[in-house]
């Protein structure tokens, strides 16, 4: 049954990831009975033949307006999806385990109501509405490694009007979203930085308190001030003095004795950890120029996106690469 | 970024684990909302509305309260599945001990009801809301198999467009979608639904295939509706006589019969056992008896409302059997099948001149039979008449019986029940009662005095609706009345009654009302109306068989056409509109500019060649690709720059039409 499926579905078009948009016509809308739909086909038949058979003309007429309605229904479900554009599929990265918010873009002729259309994508199912012809579903991908991250098959739905049939569209977008690494999930130090500056380098467990402020999202539980906290009845966090030009090396090679992943979550951790702390950092992998120095957004997503499409190790490679 | 990071090898594809299969569907067995359950009961209580009026009334009644209650009931929960099947045998019980155990399409639609009124305890999720809307669309089918009436129609569609609202509900919550629309623009939607399917609906209806000979027999009531039946015992038509609806509407080609003489005819009854009159089935299988007709011919087309029965009758006497029918010896008709349904006759009847101038012997004896130990006052006043009257002047005693009966007796619907004498009892001694009374007597008297007689029922009269210029008999118009056979002029009707209250019998409906409150006569018109409309539907629609389709399609295919080609008509016909439903849906998707609609295919025919244009590039862009690959193609490039020139600045393109026609043109 699920081979079936699976080849039927190597049959339907888009066979292969294409590039958006696309635009849905009848060469790619399918549409076939659910399974009640069936069972109203079924039921239908039996009034016919009981109608036919007794020469019951109201009963023909009651059976034939219904497959009348039904029939509409099924041209009706196709026009929910007839001239839908996908116009694009983007997600925010995440780190692997959290869910990505995929989020597809639909536009259309706004003349048509298109309601209630279920975008699938794996397990993942979302509703998209469109309103004044333009929608956005979000799908919830599970994310389970790094690298990218080929959303696969969308497929968009539908069994409206009367739940007879289903019509359906697949999009196959080309484009694969990227997934960073799964974090460590304690909290190692930061390495000591160079530079200048470096003896301005602050001790976590020193005196040299600059301020408290306010426990904020992400936050090294490590940094909070637990005696300050308890007695002003709010997490607190210790804000140290910034560290002007202390460059953090997060170095591929002195993590030589940690597995080939965990040195990556290690690093993903680091960046995610000065990013945090407002430090700059650059990021030495093994046969790669350095990124950086730098600090930033742009430059935490330069280099998470680096160390996630790190290849991904067989076996033997694990400490080669190293 | 590495080489291999976009290859193939790095990228992976969400993990489609078998244990999330399982729960694909979710939604499916979703619990339901609110408003969906409203819907969906709402829609299961219209379907069983028009079969609960067509149950006896308590029936109906208790199973619209079990439904009501076990509903209720389960409103929170449902309701342990072992209180469910205790309840449903119990029902199912009652419903068969309604109906005596007698199986027949009534108690089977009685059945039915029962289970839908208690379906919605089980209502919870959308699989089940789904399954009850589907069982109760059985409801109307199963009204329409027992009635054909307006009502009965207007409410079973009425409830079939409220299943597709409920379904449509369904449908949307399904979907996931919060927006809940109003009842009225979801009745608006799911009409529109029907009134697109109408025109492939109304084809099939006219052109699907009817059988001439159903496949399987049509089970018949247990509790038949009063109609016409083979016995008549005097005193029991009461419940016929005050039946008010239409048996019969006859439309006559040319002139109608004086309404004196429009006798039905129906079954004859030759046995008597002293309480009951009753066909000969021996004479069934025998042919008919030669007849010869008068002059006067009446052609007309009789419908017969159902009655369920195989009885038919006809203007006396018709002149031959129509096609699905049998005559007996005695010109009895019989259908092959029950008239359950409205049914059409053609029919040329003729007053008899000489009917049966023969009477065979045994048919002679079976005339003059009487049960002995009854009615000896009868028998012996009869005897003394015979023996007045002398042999071979049997038409002299006819006359003497109809002359007592006219001075003497009365005309009235209420009579006592009868004692073992009823005749006796009757004529001496009442001397009051209604057409069985009368002829019963007679023809008892008769056969005592040794003039062969028999009973003879059907229906006497009927009205003339001036809408339609059509003539209605009601089943209150059923009447008996007697045939003697007197030598030489065979069988002659003789109808004591019509000695007796002859407007009783040939009235119209403005005698009647002229009885009645002035309300009453105010409505007669809108009564003809009403009536006029309904036969109206019954000739376009109940009526609508394999004949008078075959009839219907003869201008236009000339001979008669086979079921076979009926099928092939109507698959063309139901092609042909689907197609168009197609070609409207393609249509649609088209590229609405002419322009840009010849542009496209331009793309299109360099695509077959792998030089199609690319989304991201501009039409220069293209074309100078293309040039540079395909030094000939050199007409493109001032294609596409014309185009380019009309697409993005307009009017300076030149005229629309002549960039059509050369995109159109041009071939790579």
């Amino acid at each position: 049954m699920a081979g079936l499926r699976a080849r039927l579905e190597a049959l339907a078009r888009p066979r292969r990831p294409e590039s958006f948009p696309v635009t849905f016509d009848r060469r790619r809308i399918y549409v076939l009975p659910t399974a009640f739909g069936a069972f109203f086909v079924a039921l239908l038949v039996v009034m016919l033949l009981g109608a036919l058979n007794y020469n019951n003309n109201p009963a023909l007429l009651l059976a034939l307006l219904l497959a009348g309605a039904g029939n509409t229904s099924l041209l009706v479900a196709h026009l929910q999806l007839s001239g839908l554009r996908i116009v694009a599929v983007e997600a925010e990265p995440v780190p692997a385990g959290t869910p990505l918010l995929l989020r597809v873009h639909a536009r259309a002729e706004p003349g048509r109501t298109r309601r209630g259309l279920r975008v699938e994508a794996g397990d993942a199912q979302a509703v998209l509405s469109l309103r004044g012809g333009a929608g956005e579903a979000r799908l919830a991908l599970p994310t389970q490694r790094r690298g990218w991250l080929q959303p696969g098959r969308l497929r968009i739905s539908t069994t409206r009007p009367l739940g007879l049939a289903r019509a359906w569209a697949y999009a196959w977008p080309a484009d694969d979203v990227l997934v960073y690494p799964r974090p460590e999930t304690d909290d190692p130090p930061l390495p000591h930085g160079h530079g200048d500056n470096a003896r301005a380098r602050l001790q976590p467990t020193g005196d040299d308190v600059h301020h408290l402020r306010a426990y904020r999202r992400g936050d090294a539980r490590r940094a909070i001030a637990w005696k300050p906290s308890a007695r002003r009845d709010t997490l607190l966090v210790r804000e140290y003095e910034q560290p002007q030009g202390a460059d953090v090396v997060l170095d591929w090679l002195a993590l030589a004795p940690l597995a080939y992943e965990d040195r990556i979550a290690r690093l993903a951790r680091w960046v995610d950890q000065a990013e945090r702390e407002g430090r700059r950092w650059r990021l030495q992998l093994a046969q790669q120029p350095a990124i950086g120095p730098g600090r930033g957004a742009a430059h935490r997503h330069a280099c998470l996106r680096a160390l996630a499409l790190l290849p991904l190790a067989t076996g033997a490679e694990h400490n080669d690469l190293g | 970024m590495p080489a291999c990071a976009r290859s193939r090898c790095c990228r992976w594809q969400p993990a489609r684990s078998t244990t999330t299969l399982a729960r694909r569907r979710p939604s499916r067995s979703a619990p339901l909302d609110a408003q969906a359950r409203g819907w969906s009961l709402a829609a299961a209580g219209a379907c069983l509305l028009p079969l609960l009026l067509q149950l006896p009334g308590t029936l109906a009644l208790g199973l619209a309260l079990a439904g009501s209650v076990a509903t209720a009931a389960s409103r929170r929960r449902p309701l342990p599945a072992a209180l469910r099947l205790v309840l449903s045998l119990a029902l199912v019980a009652v419903v068969l001990a309604n109906a005596r155990f007698a199986f027949g399409r009534d108690t089977g639609c009685a059945l039915l009801a029962a289970m839908l009124a208690l379906k919605p305890m089980e209502l919870a999720t959308l699989r089940d809301a789904r399954s009850l809307l589907g069982f109760a669309l059985f409801a109307p089918f199963a009204t329409f198999l027992l009635d054909q009436g307006p009502l009965s129609l207007v409410l079973g569609l009425g409830a079939a467009v409220l299943v597709l609202a409920a379904l449509l509900r369904l449908s949307e919550m399904e979907s996931g979608e919060p927006e809940v629309l109003a009842p009225a623009p979801r009745l608006a939607r799911v009409l529109r639904l029907v009134a697109i399917g109408l025109p492939l609906a109304l084809a099939a209806f006219w052109l699907f295939p009817r059988m001439a000979t159903p496949l399987w027999g049509v089970p018949e009531r247990v509790i038949a509706r009063p109609g016409l039946s083979d016995t008549m015992a005097p005193g029991e038509w009461l419940d016929l006589m005050n039946d008010d609806s239409v048996a019969l509407r006859v439309a006559f080609d040319g002139p109608a019969p004086p309404t004196s003489e429009m006798y039905w005819r129906g079954p004859v009854l030759w046995n008597y056992d002293g309480r009951e009159w009753t066909t000969s089935p021996w004479f069934r299988g025998l042919p008919a008896a030669p007849v010869t007709h008068g002059p006067r011919r009446y052609r007309y087309d009789l419908e017969v409302e159902a009655t369920d029965r195989r009885q038919l009758v006809a203007l006396e006497l018709p002149t031959e059997v129509p096609d699905g029918a049998q005559a007996s010896i005695d010109h009895m008709l019989r259908t092959e099948r029950p008239l359950s349904a409205t049914t059409r006759w053609r029919m040329t009847s003729a007053a008899p001149v000489a009917f049966e101038p023969d009477l065979r012997g045994t048919l002679r004896a079976a005339a003059l039979r009487l049960p002995d130990g009854f009615n000896p006052r009868t028998i012996a006043l009869a005897r003394d008449w015979r023996a007045q009257a002398g042999s071979g002047n049997d038409a002299a005693i006819v006359e003497r019986a109809l002359a007592w009966i006219g001075a003497e007796f009365g005309y009235t619907l209420s009579t006592p029940l009868p004692g073992r004498h009823a005749v006796d009892e009757f004529l001496f001694d009442q001397k009051q009662g209604f057409c069985e009374h009368f002829s019963s007597a007679f023809v008892v008297l008769m056969r005592a005095a040794g003039v062969p007689a028999r009973v003879v029922t059907g229906y006497a009269g009927g009205y003339r609706n001036p809408f339609g210029g059509y003539w209605i008999v009601r089943r209150s118009d059923a009447h008996a009345w007697a045939e003697v056979w007197l030598p030489g002029r065979g069988w002659v009707r003789v109808d004591p009654t019509a000695a007796v209250a002859p407007e009783r019998i040939y009235d119209t409906l403005a005698d009647r009302a002229s009885g009645g409150p002035a309300g009453l006569r105010a409505l007669a018109p809108m009564y003809d109306v009403g009536d006029w409309m309904r036969r109206g539907w019954n000739d376009l629609v109940l009526g609508f068989d394999a004949a008078r389709q075959q009839r219907l399609l003869r201008p236009l295919g000339g001979g008669d056409l086979g079921s076979s080609q009926l099928v092939a008509l109507f698959a063309l016909i139901g092609g042909a509109a689907l197609a168009a439903m197609l070609w409207l849906v393609a249509r649609g998707e088209r590229e609405r500019d002419p322009v840009l609609r010849a542009w496209h295919r331009l793309g299109a025919r360099y695509a077959r060649l792998g030089l199609g244009r690319r989304p991201h590039e501009t039409a220069d862009a293209w074309s100078a690709r293309v040039l540079a690959l395909r030094p000939q193609s050199t007409a493109l490039v001032a294609l596409s720059a014309r185009f380019a020139e009309w697409r993005y600045a307009r009017g300076r393109g030149g005229d629309a039409r002549t960039l059509v026609h050369d995109l159109r043109a041009h071939r790579p």
